[in-house]
């Protein structure tokens, strides 16, 4: 038992840690292209893979609509926002001026940077947060039977069916009373909780943990603790960093319960200002916060755009299946 | 033994079974499994604190009502009775439903369909595809809401300019005809992608073999996908549609922005969320939003029990 264990340890990273990030993405390609059976088997009729790349264009143009633009928007003067035609550029380009804006409190509204960073520090707290206890749990109901393991598990998959409004209101007038509203907390707290987390994480472990190897470790008398950090930790990776990705995205998506918790304009995340910025827009008039808000926009999807490349390969959106066959 | 690590559990030797029963059954197994509820508990107290108790708060408080005049008084079932005889909160849920209807209907047959082909490889350029399509999953609510108003706004909207140019006359993507159209389309494009990612990671599962076996039977294209694979993701696909019900059953944001654009068309009531939203934050009437939300969440449970128990009868679910 012990030999495997060192034995793997010691062949099989090593020459993948000295693969370039070029080469190993070569290896990824072919190793797809293997693992597909060549078209020409299919027996397609002419230019049957023409018009379904047409088809698959098609649907991407329409994706990337609103982002293209959002793109040559921000770079525009609120006249042209509205009279110049949308897919274009006109000029003045405006993009810095409104870029520094994003720096100021406009209209006594709040600061788009001071939102920028809440959002952040609600993410990387709330989603890291969430991620370890979703990784904790999903490994403790996958790899132990202990008395009413089964029915907590189930409990929490039920809950998955509260609507959010169901736990919201009522959290807001239990702040009240705990004074959590308008403080950090009263958003980061809630956040922790990730049923759809533990249940991925859970899914993971089943299929890329196999029991021997725990067992293995503990007949080495490795304690538990240690045989999590040192032996599951490792092979769970793309796991945690799905776990990770889906939650930090669904912090920063988050806009019901900031909005409720929140009065004062500085603790705002993103969403809750943009949203503010909208309203207001439309109600007073033109205060120029067009520009702004198309600015602000655009600001908000880069990093989650950034941080889904940079984690893209360890994306398993499988994760949600495993264990329906469990 | 050395194999034993990366087989799967299942295919165990009797031997080793019996051993493991062994290690189940003395003290130090029991104390171990006692010890692995450690890694469970912090979550389950934040679940316990973020979770079970305001629920248990909400439908506690959904007892009460609260008057200006007479203080908070326990009225028993009374805001469920004004609730569930209420037409505009049923209005919303129709609204909802019919939404979700159609909405989860056209997107995972978008995704299906996509994530087939590019499974299949009869694409070009899958890989840069998949990637394209998954971006709107990174694009918070709010953000989609307020880009799609722009291109759509009735006056200005380049979409709007687009088809009126187009021949069709004084389009309005805000009118009260078209307003929930519009909102399944920006629905559709936010979450088609991560959709067909995850049916796309199930497609991947299934075993070579089967798709080889009906390539030399003949089978066309179609047939494969719809008879061989699509039976074989029918977990990942019934899966999909629970989670989007779940998702379509809070439609709250896109509404919530878009009366930013049109004033009038989305009325008070026009989702059970928002109608939620408005008699907790307007009107402070938050007892009966709290019997509001309680109904809504048995109305999913309901959809989602009905649900399992046909599938279940058909016996596709275990």
């Amino acid at each position: 038992m012990t030999t495997t264990l060192v034995r793997k340890q010691q062949t099989s990273p090593l020459p993948e840690r000295q693969e370039t990030r070029r080469e190993r993405r070569r290896r990824e390609r072919l190793e797809e292209q293997a693992a597909m059976i060549p078209v020409k088997l299919y027996g397609l009729r002419r230019g049957t893979v023409t018009l379904l790349t047409v088809l698959a264009g098609l649907f991407a143009v329409f994706t990337l609509i609103p982002i293209a633009w959002i793109v040559i928007n921000s770079t525009k003067t609120q006249a042209n926002i509205f009279q110049s035609f949308g897919f274009w550029f006109a000029r003045p380009f405006v993009f810095f001026h409104t870029f520094s804006m994003l720096f100021q409190n406009v209209d006594g509204d709040g600061t788009y940077i001071q939102w920028f960073g809440n959002t952040v520090l609600y993410a990387v707290l709330g989603g890291g947060g969430a991620t370890v206890l979703s990784v904790l749990a999903g490994y403790g109901f996958a790899r132990y039977r202990f008395r009413g393991s089964n029915a907590l598990f189930y409990l929490v998959m039920a809950a998955l069916m509260v609507p959010i409004t169901a736990i919201t209101l009522p959290l807001y007038l239990v702040y009240a009373k705990v004074h959590l509203i308008n403080s950090i907390w009263g958003m980061i707290l809630p956040s922790l909780v990730s049923p759809v987390g533990m249940y991925l994480m859970r899914t993971y472990v089943l299929v890329s943990v196999p029991r021997e190897l725990i067992d293995a470790a503990r007949l080495d008398g490795a304690g538990e603790v240690r045989i999590f950090l040192r032996v599951v930790l490792p092979l769970i990776v793309p796991g945690v960093m799905t776990v990770l990705l889906i939650s930090i995205v669904a912090v920063w998506n988050n806009y019901f319960l900031p909005l409720i918790i929140f009065t004062q304009n500085h603790l705002f995340p993103l969403t809750v200002g943009m949203g503010l910025w909208s309203t207001h827009a439309t109600t007073s008039g033109d205060n120029n916060l067009y520009p702004l808000i198309v600015m602000g926009g655009l600001v908000t999807i880069i990093p989650l755009i950034a941080l889904f490349l940079v984690l893209q390969r360890y994306w398993r959106g499988g994760l949600l299946l495993g264990s329906m066959a469990d | 033994m050395s194999d034993t690590a990366v087989r799967a559990p299942r295919q165990r030797p009797p031997r080793q079974a019996a051993a493991r029963a062994h290690l189940r059954h003395s003290g130090w197994a029991r104390r171990r499994d006692r010890r692995g509820a450690g890694f469970v508990v912090p979550f389950l107290a934040a679940f316990v604190l973020f979770l079970i108790v305001p629920l248990g708060y909400a439908i506690y408080s959904s007892g009460y009502t609260t008057r200006i005049i007479g203080g908070t008084t326990f009225t028993g079932l009374s805001n469920y009775t004004q609730t569930l005889t209420s037409g505009l909160f049923w209005n919303g849920v129709i609204r909802v439903v019919i939404f979700g209807a159609i909405q989860i209907t056209i997107m995972l047959a978008i995704a299906f369909f996509f994530a087939s082909i590019f499974d299949l490889g009869v694409v070009k350029l899958g890989r840069t595809f998949r990637a394209i399509f998954f971006i709107p999953f990174g694009v918070p609510i709010v953000v989609a809401a307020l880009m799609w108003g722009f291109l759509l706004e009735p006056q200005y909207g380049p979409m709007t300019r687009l088809a009126n140019a187009a021949g069709f006359s004084n389009v309005n993507f805000f009118s009260p005809g078209l307003m929930l159209p519009t909102i399944i389309l920006i629905v559709i494009w936010e979450w088609t992608g991560y959709n067909m990612v995850i049916l796309y990671t199930a497609l991947k599962s299934v075993p070579r073999d089967l798709i080889e076996a009906a390539i030399l039977d003949g089978a066309p294209l179609w047939k494969i996908i719809l008879k061989v694979k699509l039976p074989m993701v029918r977990p990942a696909v019934v899966m999909l549609v629970f989670l989007n019900v779940i998702g379509a059953s809070q439609l709250f944001v896109e509404p919530l922005i878009l009366n930013n654009y049109q004033s009038g068309v989305i009325t008070n009531y026009y989702t059970p969320t928002y109608f939620i939203f408005r008699t907790a934050i307007d009107n402070g009437q938050y007892n009966l939003a709290a019997a509001m939300a309680v109904i809504l969440g048995l109305v999913v449970v309901l959809i989602s029990v009905a649900a399992l128990i046909f599938r279940r009868r058909r016996g596709e679910f275990r």
